[in-house]
C-alpha cells in the first residue's frame, strides 16, 4: 500500500489573484478540511462585494487590449498554460484529492480534462472563424464576425474543483473576454494553484481573476453591471432559482448547469462482464458526488435468475470496493466532502427505507483501510424495490447509492427515466443495436451512454445536459463555449 | 496483495521495470563482454515504464474505469533477481529468460483484464510483452 505525499502543508491562507498580483482578503476566514482525516488543510477568505468589485474592475481594464490580441497570440498564452499544467500534472492532482477526498485515479482523471479543454481552446484562431456570402445581392457581401463580449464570472463547484471551471475559462480567454473565476470555497486550492501557472504563463494582468468566497460573491457577480455573462455548475434548486432567473434580471447571458439522478438501464443481454465495473466507476466513482454519476439502475425483463445473477455480480463487486484514502494508490473510493453531506445521505438512505426500499448492501458503516476517522467515509449502498416516484429517485442524492427498479421491457424502461425531474445523463448496456438506437432515439436527456457508465463529453462536445438538469441554451466546452462566450457581428458591404 | 486500481497498476510496473534494469545493470558489470547489451536492456526497461506511465497519463478521464480495471495477485509477479556470487554466464542468462517470461506473463494478464477498460495502456502492455518476447529469443541466442 503506497500512500502519497500530500502536496499541501502547513495551513496556508488563500489569496484573490486580482490584476495580475496576490491580494489577501478582509473577509471572514474559514477552513479548508480534508475529508479523510477530518482536519483542516488550509484556509479561506471569504471576499467582500467591494474585492469582487476590485476584481471586475481588473478585468474591464484588461479587456480592451486583451480583445484587441489576436487570436493567434492568445492562443500562444494557452499552449504555454498547457505545458505548464502538463509539468504540474501530479501536484495539480494531489491537491485535488487532498482537499476534495476523491482517488488518486479520480483526480489525475480531472486533470486530464481540464488539460483537455486548454488544448481545444488553442485551436481558436480556426473555432472562432466567421462566416462570407458573397454577392447576397448584386454587388453586396455579407459576413459574419464573433467578437468577444467583455468580463465573465465563472463560479465553481466542490466536486470537480479543478476541472470545471475549465469547462468556460479557456474559451472565455481565448475569444478575448477577461474572467472572474469564483471557486468552490471548500475547494479553492487546485483553482488557487491553476492561477499561479496562469500567471507563470505570463497572461497579462487582468484577463483572468480569482476571488473566492461564497454566497455574498455569488450574489455580487450576479448583480455587478460589468458582468456580461455567468457560467455556473451547482445544484438544480440555485441554478433554476437563483443563477437563471438572476441573470435573466440583469439581461446576463448565462449558462447554469445543474444536479441530476441519473438512470442506467441493463438489459438481459448486456456483456455482464464489462457492464459491472463501469456500474462501478458510474455508480460509486467520487463517491457518487458527480453529475454524471449513475443514481438509479433499471433492470429490464421478467427474468428473476437474470436479475439475480446480475444483482449478485454487482452487489459482489461493490462489496469488495476498498475505500479508503484517496493518495493510498489502491483506495477505489473515498469519503464524501464532509460531515454534512453525509448526513444528508443517510437521510436519503433512511427516506429510501421508509418508502419501502430494502437494503441490499448496506453502507452506513464501512470498513475503511487505514485509521481515519468515519466523519466522512460511507461505503456503497444498494437499495432494491425501489419506485420512480420515491424521493431517492427523484431527487439529487449526491452520494454513493444505487437505487434499484426492475421495468418490463424497455418502453418502460424509457418511459421512467423520462419522467424523472433531471435530464442531464442516462445510460444503457446492452448487445444489441436495436435496443440502443430505440433508447439513444427515444429517452430525454442531454449526454447518453451505450454500454459506458460515465458519459462525460471530450472537451470538444458540449456538455449537454437538459431540462432539470440545465438552465440556459448553450452549453460549456467545445464550440458552444466559444458561440457562448462570442457575440455574432454581421456586416453588409456595398462600395458605391 | 491484490492490485485493482490503474494508479497502482503503473507504479508496480514501475517497481518491476525498475528492479528488472537493476538486475541488468548488475550482469553488465559481472559480464563485461556483453555490457553493452545489458545496460542497453536496462536503459529500455526505463523506456517502457515511462511509457506505459505516459500512456497512462494521456488516457486517464472519468470515462474509463481506472479504479476496477485490474484484479492481479502481485505476489504472483514480483520477481526474484538474486543470483549467486559465483552464477556461470549462463546461469545468469538463464535468469534473465524467467525475469522476462515472468513479465510477459504480468503484462499479458493486465492487458487482458483492461482491455476495454483502459484504452491505450492495454495497448502499450501488449507492445512491452511483444518486445519482451524478442529480447528472450536474443538471450537464448547466447546459450
Amino acid at each position: 500500500m503506497t500512500i502519497l505525499e500530500e502536496p499541501i502543508k502547513g495551513t496556508p491562507t488563500t489569496k484573490n489573484y486580482i490584476d495580475g498580483d496576490w491580494v489577501e482578503s478582509k473577509g471572514e476566514i474559514l477552513d479548508v478540511v480534508n475529508p479523510v482525516k477530518n482536519e483542516t488543510i488550509a484556509q479561506v477568505a471569504m471576499s467582500t462585494e467591494e474585492e469582487l468589485d476590485d476584481a471586475v474592475k481588473a478585468a474591464q481594464e484588461a479587456y480592451p487590449d486583451w480583445r484587441r490580441t489576436p487570436p493567434v497570440a492568445r492562443a500562444r498564452y494557452l499552449y504555454r498554460l498547457r505545458e505548464l499544467l502538463e509539468e504540474n500534472f501530479e501536484e495539480l492532482s494531489r491537491i485535488q484529492t487532498q482537499e476534495h477526498g476523491k482517488t488518486i485515479d479520480e483526480s489525475r482523471g480531472e486533470t486530464r480534462r481540464g488539460i483537455e479543454n486548454v488544448e481545444v481552446a488553442c485551436g481558436i484562431p480556426t473555432l472562432m472563424m466567421g462566416d462570407t456570402s458573397e454577392d447576397i445581392a448584386s454587388g453586396i457581401d455579407e459576413y459574419l464576425i464573433r467578437v468577444p463580449l467583455g468580463v465573465f464570472g465563472i463560479i465553481g463547484p466542490f466536486n470537480f474543483p479543478f476541472m470545471i471551471p475549465l469547462w468556460s475559462a479557456p474559451y472565455a480567454v481565448a475569444t478575448g473576454n477577461t474572467v472572474v473565476i469564483k471557486p468552490s470555497e471548500q475547494c479553492p486550492l487546485s483553482q488557487t494553484r491553476l492561477a499561479e501557472l496562469v500567471d507563470e504563463a505570463g497572461f497579462p494582468p487582468g484577463v483572468w481573476n480569482v476571488v473566492h468566497g461564497e454566497k455574498k460573491v455569488v450574489n455580487a457577480m450576479l448583480d455587478h453591471p460589468d458582468i456580461i455573462g455567468i457560467t455556473f455548475v451547482g445544484s438544480t434548486p440555485t441554478a433554476r432559482d437563483v443563477i437563471y432567473p438572476r441573470c435573466g434580471t440583469s439581461g446576463k447571458r448565462v449558462i447554469a448547469q445543474a444536479g441530476a439522478s441519473n438512470m442506467m438501464v441493463i438489459m438481459p443481454d448486456c456483456n455482464v462482464r464489462g457492464t459491472v465495473p463501469a456500474l462501478m466507476t458510474s455508480f460509486f466513482g467520487n463517491a457518487g458526488q458527480r453529475c454524471l454519476a449513475g443514481q438509479n439502475l433499471i433492470v429490464v425483463g421478467e427474468d428473476n435468475d437474470f436479475y439475480d445473477e446480475f444483482m449478485d455480480a454487482v452487489t459482489a463487486t461493490a462489496k469488495g470496493i476498498i475505500v479508503g484514502n484517496g493518495l493510498d494508490e489502491s483506495v477505489q473510493m473515498g469519503p464524501v466532502k464532509d460531515a454534512g453531506k453525509k448526513e444528508k445521505i443517510l437521510g436519503y438512505i433512511e427516506s429510501g427505507l421508509k418508502e419501502g426500499g430494502k437494503l441490499r448492501l448496506d453502507g452506513r458503516k464501512p470498513t475503511i483501510l487505514g485509521d481515519y476517522p468515519d466523519t466522512c467515509f460511507l461505503g456503497p449502498t444498494i437499495l432494491e424495490g425501489v419506485t420512480p416516484e420515491m424521493r431517492i429517485v427523484r431527487e439529487e442524492i449526491f452520494g454513493p447509492t444505487m437505487g434499484v427498479m426492475r421495468a418490463k421491457d424497455l418502453d418502460e424502461a424509457i418511459e421512467i427515466c423520462n419522467q424523472n425531474p433531471y435530464h442531464n445523463a442516462d445510460a444503457i448496456f446492452t448487445s444489441s443495436g436495436k435496443y440502443a438506437r430505440q433508447f439513444q432515439y427515444e429517452v430525454n436527456c442531454g449526454n447518453i451512454g451505450i454500454n459506458l457508465g460515465i458519459v462525460a463529453p471530450m472537451a470538444f462536445y458540449p456538455f449537454s445536459g437538459m431540462s432539470g438538469s440545465f438552465y440556459g441554451i448553450l452549453h460549456t466546452q467545445g464550440k458552444e463555449a466559444v458561440r457562448f462566450f462570442t457575440e455574432s457581428k454581421v456586416c453588409i458591404h456595398r462600395w458605391l | 496483495m491484490k492490485l485493482h486500481t490503474a494508479s497502482e497498476t503503473v507504479s508496480f510496473v514501475k517497481e518491476l521495470e525498475e528492479k528488472s534494469a537493476q538486475f541488468y545493470e548488475d550482469l553488465a558489470q559481472r559480464y563485461p563482454n556483453n555490457e553493452d547489451v545489458f545496460l542497453a536492456y536496462a536503459k529500455e526497461n526505463r523506456k517502457y515504464s515511462t511509457q506505459i506511465q505516459r500512456a497512462y497519463y494521456s488516457v486517464i478521464t472519468d470515462a474509463i474505469e481506472g479504479g476496477y480495471a485490474f484484479d492481479l495477485e502481485a505476489d504472483d509477479h514480483t520477481l526474484d533477481t538474486e543470483l549467486p556470487e559465483q552464477a556461470s554466464y549462463s546461469a545468469a542468462v538463464d535468469k534473465a529468460v524467467e525475469i522476462e517470461e515472468k513479465m510477459i506473463r504480468f503484462y499479458t494478464v493486465a492487458a487482458e483484464q483492461s482491455m476495454s477498460l483502459m484504452a491505450d495502456v492495454p495497448r502499450n502492455f501488449k507492445i512491452v510483452a511483444r518486445k519482451r518476447q524478442k529480447r528472450i529469443q536474443q538471450l537464448q541466442s547466447w546459450t
